[in-house]
C-alpha cells in the first residue's frame, strides 16, 4: 500500500512542477519547476523498477539539460526577466484543445490502465543490456550517429553569427 | 484514477504550455513536459506487460529528447544573436 502513496506523491510533485512551468512569469521559477518535474519522472522510473533509466534521467536532464537551460537564460533572457510571458489571447482555445485531448486520451485508452499494484518486475538491468546490445544494436548505433550529428549541428547553429 | 490519468494530464498540461507560452524557453520546457509524460506512460505499460523492451525504448526517447533540447536551445541562441528577440510571436522574419 505504501507504493501507492509513493506514486501519488510523485504525481503531485510532477503536477506542481508542470503547473509552474506552464503558468509562471519568472524564468528562474520555470527552471525550478522543470527540475522538479524531471526529478519526479526519474522517481517514476524508479517506481517501475528501472534503475538504469532513472539514473540516466537524472544525469542527462538534471545534470545536463537543466544546466544548459540555465546557461541559455543567463545569456539570452536576462533583459526580459519580469516581463509577463503569458499571452492571454489564445489561452481559452488552447485550454479547450488541451482538455479535449485529455478527454480523448482517457476515452481511448480507458481511465483504468495497468493496475498500480500489479506493475513492476525484478532485475531490469541485465535485460536492458541484452536488449541494447542484441535486439536493438542497430538502433543503439544510430543513436550514437544522431548524437554526433546533434553536436555538430548545435555548433554550426550557435557558433557563428554576429553578436548584437 | 490511474497512471493513465496522471500522464495524460501532464501531457495536456505540456500541450497547453506549448500553445500559450510566448518565450522560447517556456515552449521548450513545455515540450520537455510532453516528452517526459509520454516516456512515463511507455514505461508504465511496459512494466505492466513485463516487457524488457520498454526500458530500451525509454532510453531511446530520453536520448532523442535531450538532443532536441540541445538543438532548440542552440536555435534560441542563434535567434537572439540575429534579431535580439526571444519571443515566439516576435520572430516573424525568415531569412537565411
Amino acid at each position: 500500500m505504501s507504493g501507492i502513496v509513493v506514486f501519488w506523491l510523485l504525481a503531485a510533485i510532477a503536477f506542481v512542477g508542470a503547473l509552474t512551468v506552464v503558468a509562471t512569469r519568472d524564468v528562474m521559477r520555470l527552471v525550478l519547476g522543470l527540475g522538479a518535474f524531471l526529478v519526479s519522472v526519474a522517481g517514476f522510473f524508479l517506481y517501475f523498477k528501472m534503475e538504469f533509466i532513472a539514473i540516466a534521467q537524472v544525469f542527462v536532464y538534471v545534470g545536463g539539460v537543466l544546466v544548459l537551460v540555465l546557461f541559455a537564460i543567463m545569456i539570452v533572457v536576462r533583459d526580459e526577466i519580469g516581463t509577463p510571458a503569458l499571452s492571454s489571447r489564445f489561452s481559452l482555445p488552447a485550454a479547450s484543445v488541451s482538455v479535449g485531448l485529455f478527454l480523448l486520451l482517457i476515452g481511448t485508452v480507458g481511465p483504468e490502465g495497468p493496475a498500480l499494484s500489479a506493475v513492476g518486475w525484478q532485475g531490469g538491468m541485465p535485460e536492458l543490456g541484452r536488449e541494447l546490445l542484441g535486439t536493438y544494436l542497430p538502433h543503439f548505433e544510430a543513436l550514437g550517429v544522431l548524437l554526433l550529428a546533434t553536436l555538430v549541428g548545435v555548433l554550426a547553429i550557435s557558433g557563428k553569427g554576429e553578436s548584437r | 484514477m490511474s497512471i493513465v490519468v496522471v500522464t495524460a494530464g501532464l501531457f495536456c498540461l505540456g500541450l497547453y504550455g506549448v500553445l500559450t507560452r510566448r518565450d522560447l524557453v517556456g515552449v521548450l520546457a513545455s515540450v520537455e513536459l510532453i516528452l517526459g509524460a509520454a516516456n512515463v506512460q511507455l514505461v508504465a505499460f511496459g512494466a505492466a506487460a513485463r516487457q524488457p523492451d520498454s526500458q530500451a525504448l525509454a532510453l531511446f526517447v530520453l536520448v532523442i529528447a535531450a538532443a532536441e533540447a540541445a538543438v532548440g536551445l542552440a536555435l534560441l541562441l542563434a535567434a537572439v544573436r540575429r534579431t535580439g528577440r526571444s519571443r515566439v510571436d516576435e520572430l516573424t522574419e525568415v531569412e537565411g
